[in-house]
């Protein structure tokens, strides 16, 4: 006996059948309460707020004050640097994100050839996407120093004068991407589990034809693991919009700077605004500088973005809900 | 002690939080009472911003004050930088007392409120303040509110590495900013593969203390109007710093001077690149002889007022001054100890001597500056000189913080990496950048 | 917790094995071209390791210098790191958050899931929805009104605000524990339903134990998260050093402390052990929790 809560059909409802509604009802809202208070505390009364301290001058100290269309209008037409963390974030999103999904590919495909040694072999490629991301970072910034690192100490010995990466405005995103290579682990191993289902008698059928490999992949496993690379390109979408950390850390390094007295809003961005993303901005406006109005109009035109990627995600959402009836 | 506070505002705090958005809090002027009748006693939360050798002065400092009066417990909280001090008091923790490492921000604190206005304790307790000179008395206010006292200053002048100038046969700091280019090229060390194995200057901005605020004073370069708008497009003397900086930057090369300073120690370690020797000359402070003393005691050094513009001889003595400054938080929870504590630290001559000595920091009293006490060698002498030279002067306070300076350090990163084709252009986007900036933090 | 830790959800579905598909003979090119990939991939992921480690027991000057290989020895690095860093504090931090938020996460998060897969009610797919929508949202969206809120608690410079949000649900994890509850059968419960349980008994005597595999693959997501987080202790412990976190000290260490490179790495690796630790010791939860995310199409 399912619990019938949604009303349906006219006519009288039996007087015993009543009362039992109302205590599934109870029951269902005891359940639900933490995470409806959480969704009204968190969600709904911060996302109004923003809205709001957009539209006003805010520094936490002295009370916000009205100041209309002021923010965004000079979020359009006179922020220096927002129209770099923007491109920094687009960057990111149209570079990293591919690049990430190509690679987490290739090698879960290579482990798929392996008939011996693939568990050690997914497992070794699987653990730096445990490194905690500060420590990852530091690490490549160690590893990547022009100077003393690893990498361009070796790249000299067979002749290559290597770049300043962290160091090299032009570089130092490309050396995030390498970042994000390292720790493809997670991806990695959704992208194999799903090669991994891909029916083995379609595979068969198409060797028996002499089906070459380009067009096994074009017709057999691409659209076969097509939900899954569409949520890997999604969630890969979303967490570029919010790339903060391994930038904050790659910068605030890199740059050597001591940082006494002063705030980590000045390091951000190093070399040159480079490596300065849109949360970033976002946290040196309204933390550093204490514009915090400013900061909400950057969070509501993030919010704009974010919906039409999560939309395209919901849209997309029986990919991965598959035992759900519907969602709507 | 945390959690106990935070559950017993759970309930009301959380629905209190949803209804009032605004703080509804005033910047009026702080009731002061009208004398301190009882004796003050209680508890003093100080934060501030030294670490490591130098908070363990200021902990001395703070220890003498406890003995002298024993009712008032301080607890003193180093390594914070104005951006966590602003976030605390902001955010209501209950911050007595704040020592800041820069003037930068004086116009921010002030303005917002997040300092208490001093006028009332001034005025009850009779401070007088001609006690202190007169430039550091312009900078520690804003806009005729003075929410700040100074507690000692830094003073910015030119550190060579003596056996390196007689190796190359110098005996004197160059005076002007050719001088230097050209003494700079003469002790560059390069490897045999071209890269640089000693540099005699880093013109590179951004490292160490090298900042456009630093090189301002040789010549005479001027920041704001009076009424906080840019004055930096309209001034050349900027050009002329520019064009000098980018003439040396350009003999290096800006990559292999990156790989250079990227491969160098950090600024306030053991491995500081002028106490390796890596580099012959700096711009630094006058807390660089305490460090020298402490971690490269055998390192011969001489110090001297930093070079002027070619075009600008007559600014010679000067340097660049920027101060402690203090002041007491919007929320203290007991201002009166604190403003004794602030008394004690800013103006009382011995304690103030005794710091100086301790950090080689220099004092910002005229009492300070003359006891016999202070333990002035040859090196500390030019930072004192500096300080009392006429043309010595500091970066002026604005209600947009050092947002301004940042805009100047940006044009730099661009310039010096050879991204500037209109120099004359790209300064008066610097104007534009900061008065766009301070018309948003102000205005209607 | 944020659509970040998306990235690491899918680890649930964790080291399937890979078949004897292709049995058919291959070139040795082929094979041979293919085991020099693998063992270039797996140098590639491994360097940096390595990198790490010896540099981390490498003495001061040479730390400074291209040198890649110890002349001596310094494996009292790693205790010296605790001596220049209230390291012990920073974990102790650490752990507090981990585990807090954890087991806050769980009692909130678990009915809510529960009430999502397994009652029946008017608006249910609205609140899957909105589930979705906050686990999406980077949480930037909401940072300024919620700071303030904390702030006017007074609760900004301490992991609270970080902490007790989970009282009140955890999106990211809501939505793994459902997809993992609809995977159980019905009949279970139904049988317990008929013998008069109420639902709050079906749920924790009937669901949860079968549900055991999904409890600890979302518990380890949200450990991890708040293990690696570096945002948020930015956001609201930076004023104060007592409450930092491995990853806020981390990250101020080299700036902080003024040290050296091979001091960083030895904290790095010091960092980095407990996660491998962990993963090791409960890889199994990882795999059995293979269904949870249910991203397989």
């Amino acid at each position: 006996m399912a619990l019938a809560l949604t009303a349906r059909g006219p006519g009288p409802v039996p007087a015993p059948l009543r009362s039992k509604r109302r205590r599934d009802r109870l029951t269902v809202l005891a359940f639900l309460a933490p995470w409806l208070i959480g969704l009204a505390v968190f969600f709904i009364y911060p996302l109004v707020m923003t809205v709001y301290y957009s539209f006003t001058r805010f520094d936490l100290v002295t009370a916000p004050h009205w100041i209309g269309l002021r923010n965004y209008q000079f979020f359009f037409t006179k922020d220096p640097k927002v129209w770099q963390a923007v491109r920094n974030t687009a960057w990111l999103v149209v570079i990293l994100v591919p690049a990430r999904m190509l690679f987490g590919l290739g090698v879960s495909m290579v482990l798929t050839t392996l008939r011996r040694g693939g568990g050690i072999f997914r497992t070794l490629f699987y653990l730096p996407a445990l490194a905690p991301p500060v420590a990852a970072t530091l690490a490549f910034v160690f590893m990547f120093n022009p100077e003393t690192g690893p990498v361009n100490v070796g790249l000299k010995s067979i002749g290559i004068t290597g770049p300043l990466w962290f160091n090299d405005p032009a570089w130092a995103k490309p050396a995030l991407v390498l970042l994000g290579l390292w720790g493809i682990g997670d991806l990695m191993i959704i992208f194999l589990a799903a090669l991994l289902d891909v029916p083995k008698d379609q595979y068969e059928a198409a060797s028996l034809d002499g089906v070459k490999p380009w067009q096994r992949f074009r017709y057999i496993t691409f659209p076969n693991i097509r939900p899954v690379l569409t949520f890997g390109a999604v969630t890969g979408v979303i967490a570029a919009l919010q790339y903060f950390t391994e930038a904050s850390v790659a910068a605030t390094v890199a740059s050597g700077k001591a940082n006494i007295g002063e705030g980590i809003g000045t390091t951000l961005g190093y070399p040159d605004g480079s490596t300065l993303t849109y949360p970033q901005w976002l946290f040196v406006k309204g933390f550093s500088d204490y514009a915090l109005g400013y900061a909400s109009a950057l969070a509501v035109l993030l919010f704009a973005v974010s919906v039409v990627f999560t939309v395209i995600l919901l849209r997309r959402a029986h990919a991965f809900t598959p035992t759900e009836e519907s969602l709507r | 002690m945390k959690r106990q506070r935070f559950f017993a505002t759970l309930g009301a705090g959380l629905a209190l939080a949803t209804v009032a958005a605004c703080s509804g809090s005033s910047t009026a002027a702080p009731s002061v009472p009208p004398s301190p009748t009882a004796k003050v006693t209680g508890t003093v939360e100080f934060w501030h911003f030294f670490t490591g050798r130098e908070e363990a002065a200021v902990k001395a400092a703070v220890a003498d004050f406890h003995a002298k009066y024993p009712d008032i417990t301080v607890n003193v909280r180093g390594g914070q930088d104005d951006e966590k001090m602003l976030k605390a008091i902001a955010a209501g923790q209950p911050i007595d007392l704040a020592l800041s490492s820069t003037t930068d921000r004086a116009g921010k604190f002030c303005q917002s409120g997040a300092f208490k206005d001093l006028k009332g304790y001034i005025d009850r307790d009779k401070l007088d303040l001609t006690q202190f000179p007169d430039a550091v008395l312009a900078y520690t206010q804003f806009n005729g509110v003075r929410c700040t006292l100074p507690m000692l200053s830094d003073v910015y002048g030119l550190y060579y590495n003596k056996a390196m100038l007689s190796g190359a046969g110098v005996t004197d700091a160059p005076k002007t900013t050719s001088d230097l280019t050209a003494l700079a090229k003469k002790l560059t060390v390069f490897n045999p593969d071209g890269s640089i194995k000693v540099a005699g200057f880093v013109p590179e901005m951004g490292w160490y203390e090298n900042a456009p605020a630093h090189f301002a004073p040789s010549f005479g370069s001027k920041w704001l109007n009076p009424d906080a708008t840019s004055a930096i497009g309209g001034d050349p003397s900027w050009q002329e710093m520019a064009k000098w900086q980018k003439d040396l930057v350009d003999f290096y090369g800006i990559d292999k001077l990156t790989k250079f300073t990227a491969g160098l120690g950090q600024e306030f370690s053991a491995d500081n690149a002028f106490e390796k020797g890596k580099v012959a000359m700096v711009i630094d402070g006058e807390y660089r002889s305490a460090f020298v003393k402490d971690e490269a005691p055998t390192l011969q050094y001489g110090t001297a007022p930093f070079p002027t513009g070619d075009s600008h001889t007559d600014l010679d003595g000067g340097g660049y001054i920027t101060g402690n400054i203090m002041g007491i938080g919007k929320g203290s929870a007991n201002p009166e100890a604190a403003w004794l504590l602030m008394r004690y630290l800013t103006t009382d001559t011995d304690a103030m001597v005794k710091l100086a000595n301790a950090i080689k920091n220099v004092p910002t009293t005229k009492a300070a500056l003359a006891s016999p006490n202070l333990e002035a060698d040859a090196n500390y002498k030019t930072f004192l000189d500096i300080f009392g030279n006429a043309h010595s002067s500091t970066t002026p306070a604005s209600p947009t913080g050092s947002q301004y300076q940042d805009a100047m350090a940006d044009f730099f990163t661009k310039w010096q990496g050879g991204k500037v084709s209109d120099l004359g252009a790209a300064l008066l986007d610097v104007d534009k950048q900061i008065n766009d900036a301070l018309a948003l933090a102000t205005g209607p | 917790m944020s659509g970040l830790a998306l990235q690491q959800a899918p680890v649930a579905t964790a080291l399937p094995v890979p078949s004897r598909r292709r049995a058919r003979k291959e070139s040795l090119f082929a094979f041979v071209s293919r085991w020099c990939l693998v063992i270039a991939l797996t140098l590639a992921f491994l360097a940096p390791v390595v990198f790490i480690a010896l540099t981390a027991v490498m003495s001061n000057d040479q730390a400074l210098t291209s040198d890649l290989w110890p002349r001596t020895w310094h494996w009292d690095n790693f205790v010296t790191v605790f001596n220049k860093a209230p390291l012990v504090r920073y974990f102790a931090n650490t752990m507090l958050y981990a585990t807090l938020s954890t087991a806050m996460m769980l009692v909130s998060s678990v009915p809510a899931a529960y009430a999502m897969a397994r009652l029946r009610w008017r608006g249910r797919n609205l609140a899957f929805l909105a589930v979705l929508t906050m686990m999406m949202l980077p949480p930037q969206v909401t940072v300024v009104p919620v700071y303030v809120m904390w702030s006017k608690l007074g609760l900004t410079g301490s992991l609270w605000p970080l902490i007790l949000p989970n009282l009140f649900g955890d999106a990211f994890s809501i939505f793994l524990l459902r997809q993992f509850l609809l995977t159980i059968p019905q009949d279970y419960a139904d049988a317990a339903r008929i013998d008069g349980c109420s639902e709050f008994a079906v749920m924790r005597r009937v669901i949860l134990p079968m549900a055991k595999p999904g409890i600890a693959a979302v518990a380890m997501f949200s450990f991890f998260f708040a293990w690696n987080d570096y945002y948020g202790p930015l956001l609201y412990t930076s004023e104060n050093p007592s409450q930092w976190t491995v990853s806020l000290g981390l990250a101020n260490f080299r700036g902080l402390y003024q040290v050296q490179w091979n001091l960083t790495m030895a904290m790095t690796l010091l960092v980095m052990v407990p996660v491998v630790v962990v993963f090791f010791l409960a890889q199994k939860s990882f795999v059995e929790g293979v269904t949870l995310t249910g991203v397989k199409g």
